[in-house]
């Protein structure tokens, strides 16, 4: 019994031992099949979440001014962001990613589903510039959710803050809508121009993005790097403004509202360009929210539209010069032709009144004491569409052809324009208003100083443009920029040389005679433009400072040998003399005396504040 | 000297050594660069210890071991009550007791001591007079311990006792009632643990196991990297301290649960077919030395310890490819920890302790 029972022991030893030897193999067919047959495979898996490419954005060309100082600069910034290769999938994460970041969590799915689709292994920018707390409220972000990741990447830096905020523009990411717009030009979570030069220029500034490609470990931290292409930067740009006229000119503002604008009448160059109220482009670097957007959008003051070259103001007095020239150039008057001004006179049975009783005026003599009568005369013997032809001719119903987006086009009546917007036919009474630039005449700023600029050089249309040059490739010199060649209009001397006169009358002796900059003789006009219909004096005076007149002046100066030609609105300030004439004299006298003799520091001399973190802490809350 | 430790069997000895450099080797790999760069040197230690331990109990009577098995199993029975009671709690689990400055965790010895006893009494009986009773309060001295594992909770540890109970097979042989009423037995623990005992991570556990690719990122994150780390071995393996899974930390637990990962993505197949050859010798070697056991208490012991063996490799090593669910469960040589280490070597110098008994008489 016992030795029975011992060989079924040593039986059932040797039936384990072949179990053990079968639970080998099946151990040895289960490798095999994972290394031998799935070996590549997994190699593969093993490399792709090893192995990663980034990109590398480029920054974009460098903004100076044409005095090479720096008006827009790049710094390096840190990002919260999510890696193309990590981009979460479990909606849930996103959520809880949302809420921790307390953004909305659908607008968070959208962009990361559009980032995956679009396969162009970009990041998802979460929060941008990170200062030292944000970094570290980043990090512990990071222990939560490992897809995260924090990157350098260039960010724009607006050195002179609103100094010059609608000319530059601003940067973000492109939108969905402009992608599917056009997919062939742009990259998903491209950072592009949004508006102003930076918008305007886009294609020069941007750069070329590099690519990386690393290896990293389970926390998508980098282990090694596999090789670099290097990130091309965009090209260094020079603009034609001049940092110190531009700053003279905001300072000039002190706040109103309003625009100026300086052209070079050599080329059309933009020497200033400021519209008020400015703002600071650094905070569109931000990653606003909707409301924070609506807010800047909704303030009553528009701050984000450019005056220069979106607002359109009734002219006032300074489209005299295009009615005389309208007049003079169809020979219903010649410069000695006069007229008699009694402070009011009845056209069509209507009462047309004159600031003063000018007497028997001249051509010259009323450009210099804007009288209106005798441009009311004017707009007697002259038909709507004459004004509008010459306009036309002048260039004044056109585009200027600034390179600044959504640039406004200026609006000169006619009877074809009367019947197309308001379907309804043309009054000879309403060609009495638009005489002396009111009724439906509306001009932006930058096509006023053009007209002027046209003046100033016995007839050329210039082109304005910001662009001054583009640094070369090898960094040692500018190509410079070849603004299109002027259009000649073929304005009479003779006509010209009247126009001139009453223009140099009017700083002279006329309605701006305190304007004038000892050693330097200025032309232009003034102008005033009734925002609501005036009453009496008394009524002007109770008028909210919203309903009061626009001030203008346009012109050119030196007289002798024209230099600048500028046009500059004071929003609601009342007299175009006593308002904006006194701006003009302070950019003169920067630009002709003061800038030989010591030009303003260029801009950019303080930080801006997101770089001041300790500085911030102390001043509250910045919008983020 | 050859004479001196003529108690030592080569036969054992050998695939021994050479899985344990293999170990250490990988531990060295799987530690690099992180705050385990250490760990190597430490498992050399315990490595060192274990042999002095297993030439200790290899150099002593079988009879001597065997007449101390009740004393330790009790022994070991109040550790666990004080691991319950006082144990050092570690993510959830409390497993260890700390000793000066060492973690030991007692239910890696138990494992042995359970054997030794659960061997000792049935072995000192007559093999015909076994009766189903006494099978049953065998497998209650195994089941006890369990269940104080299984409190701490260390589903892992707590199934490795369960090769104790192979005894029963070689005892009575398979027969149809006997499946059957496993079978049962198992079936209905298994739906009772599933509602009543097991931890909701557990439950993960299983699950995971069941769907590995449902949740890539979650749950079967570790069983999914450890395929593509084995993988990526191929045929002859990544290099030495070359595994990129292993070396930039997407394999987890890698020094312990997944250290044969590291050991099959770097060495590759081929280096797989060495250690399970290596490992097959090893059991086979404990199941001869049953055979010639001078003992049935020896016998029980040894066909007992290749059990643990066999199941550690298997439940581990299948594991890790996704084979079986995601266990915790170390391997024998490879996995770094002090607690086994010494434990297993115990555990073999008892099965020496058997074969040169064997020999000499």
């Amino acid at each position: 019994m016992e030795i029975q029972h011992q060989t079924q022991i040593q039986k059932r030893i040797g039936i384990m031992k072949t179990l053990a030897w079968f639970m080998i193999l099946w151990l040895v067919l289960a490798y095999a099949r994972v290394q031998l047959w799935k070996g590549r495979e997994m190699q593969k898996l093993a490399l792709d979440q090893a192995v990663k490419t980034r990109t590398t954005p480029a920054p974009r060309g460098i903004i100076f001014d044409r005095n090479s100082n720096k008006l827009v600069d790049n710094r390096r910034a840190l990002h919260l962001v999510i890696q193309y290769e990590d981009l979460p999938r479990d909606p849930g994460q996103i959520e809880a990613l949302a809420a921790a970041l307390q953004t909305d969590p659908d607008q968070l799915k959208r962009r990361v589903v559009a980032i995956r689709l679009a396969a162009g292994n970009r990041m998802l920018v979460l929060q941008d510039n990170l200062d030292d707390s944000a970094v570290a409220r980043a990090e512990v972000l990071r222990a939560r959710f490992p897809f995260l990741s924090i990157e350098v990447a260039p960010r724009r830096v607006y050195l002179g803050e609103d100094l010059a905020g609608h000319a530059l523009g601003y940067v973000g990411e492109v939108t969905p809508d402009e992608l599917a717009k056009d997919p062939a030009r742009y990259q998903l979570g491209e950072i592009i121009g949004r508006t102003g030069f930076e918008s305007a220029r886009n294609d020069r500034l941007r750069g070329v993005d590099g690519q990386r490609r690393i290896l990293v470990d389970y926390l998508g931290r980098e282990v090694a790097t596999y090789g670099i292409q290097e990130a091309k930067p965009g090209r260094s740009v020079y603009l034609t403004l001049d940092a110190g006229l531009q700053t003279t000119l905001k300072e000039a503002f002190a706040g109103n509202q309003g625009a100026g604008v300086v052209l070079d009448l050599r080329d059309g160059g933009i020497l200033a360009l400021f519209s008020s109220p400015s703002y600071d482009p650094n905070v569109f670097l931000n990653r606003l929210t909707q409301e924070q957007v609506k807010t800047y959008w909704d303030n009553p003051d528009r701050p984000m539209l450019n005056r220069v070259t979106q607002g359109r103001y009734p002219p006032g007095s300074t489209f005299k010069l295009l009615v005389a020239l309208a007049a003079l150039e169809k020979g219903i008057i010649t410069p000695e032709t006069t007229f008699t001004c009694h402070g009011h006179k009845n056209f069509y049975g209507r009462d047309f009144r004159c600031d003063a009783v000018h007497g028997t005026v001249n051509l010259v003599q009323a450009i210099a004491k804007s009288c209106d009568i005798y441009f009311y005369e004017l707009g007697a013997r002259l038909d709507v569409d004459d004004i509008y032809n010459t306009a036309k001719k002048y260039g004044l119903t056109e585009a200027t052809g600034i390179d600044l987006p959504h640039e406004a086009v200026s609006r000169v009546p006619s009877r074809e324009w009367k019947r197309r917007v308001k379907k309804e036919k043309w009054y000879a009474g309403e060609t009495i208003s638009v005489a002396i630039g009111q009724g439906a005449n509306s001009l932006t700023p930058i096509a006023l100083a053009r007209f002027y600029a046209m003046i100033a050089t016995h007839g050329k249309l210039l082109t304005p443009h910001l662009l001054y040059g583009v640094r070369q490739e090898n960094g040692n010199g500018i190509d410079l920029y070849q603004a299109p060649p002027a259009q000649e209009t073929g304005l009479d001397p003779g006509i010209w040389s009247t126009l001139d006169q009453g223009l140099y009358e009017v700083v002279h002796s006329g309605t701006a005679a305190a304007s004038n900059v000892p050693g330097v003789t200025i032309a232009g006009k003034t102008g005033t433009s009734q925002v609501t219909t005036f009453v009496d004096k008394a009524h002007y005076a109770s008028l909210s400072k919203k309903l009061k007149d626009n001030a203008l002046f346009a012109g050119y100066a030196p007289r002798e040998n024209p230099q600048i030609a500028f046009a500059v609105v004071a929003e609601n300030a009342g007299f175009g003399a006593s308002t904006a004439a006194p701006i003009v004299k302070k950019l003169v006298q920067y630009w002709f005396i003061d800038r030989m003799k010591k030009p303003l520091p260029p801009p950019g001399s303080r930080l801006p504040d997101a770089f001041r973190p300790d500085l911030d802490a102390a001043a509250g809350e910045e919008p983020k | 000297m050859k004479e001196r430790l003529r108690f030592l069997d080569s036969g054992l000895l050998l695939p021994m050594v050479l899985l344990v450099i293999m170990g250490t080797l990988t531990v060295y790999s799987a530690g690099r660069g992180t705050f385990q760069s250490g760990l190597w040197l430490k498992q050399t230690v315990w490595t060192g210890m274990g042999f002095l331990v297993l030439a200790g109990v290899a150099a002593t009577s079988p009879l001597r071991i065997f007449r101390s098995a009740f004393p330790l199993y009790v022994l070991g029975i109040l550790s666990l009550a004080a691991v319950l009671v006082a144990g050092h709690r570690i993510g959830g689990a409390q497993r260890w007791l700390i000793i000066g400055h060492m973690t030991w965790q007692p239910s890696e010895l138990m494992k042995w001591l359970t054997l030794l006893f659960v061997t000792h009494r049935l072995g000192t009986r007559p093999v015909q007079s076994v009766g189903a009773w006494d099978l049953v309060s065998a497998s209650s001295l195994v089941f006890f311990p369990m269940l104080l594992v299984l409190k701490q909770p260390d589903l892992g540890m707590a199934i490795s006792f369960l090769p104790i109970l192979l005894l029963i097979p070689l005892l009575k042989g398979l027969k149809a009632k006997w499946v059957l009423a496993a079978v049962v037995g198992v079936s209905l623990l298994g739906v009772f643990s599933w509602q009543k005992v097991l931890k909701p991570y557990q439950k993960q556990r299983v699950m995971t196991f069941l769907d590995p690719g449902a949740d890539l990122q979650g749950k079967g994150y570790q069983i999914n990297q450890s395929r593509i780390a084995i993988g990526s071995g191929g045929i002859f393996g990544q290099g030495f301290t070359s595994g990129s899974q292993t070396q930039l930390n997407f394999l987890p637990v890698k020094t312990t649960d997944f250290v044969f990962s590291v050991w099959a993505e770097e060495r590759g197949f081929l280096g797989v077919l060495l250690a399970l050859a290596l490992f097959g010798a090893v059991i086979m070697r404990i199941l001869d030395t049953a055979r010639v056991a001078k003992t049935a208490s020896e016998t029980y012991f040894c066909v007992g310890a290749a059990g643990i063996f066999a199941l550690h490799l298997f439940v581990n090593v299948g594991m890790v490819i996704g084979l079986l669910p995601n266990k915790g469960i170390v391997l024998p040589f490879f996995s770094a920890g002090g607690s086994s280490t010494l434990s297993y070597f115990l555990g073999l110098g008892v099965v020496m302790a058997v074969r040169y008994r064997a020999k000499t008489k």
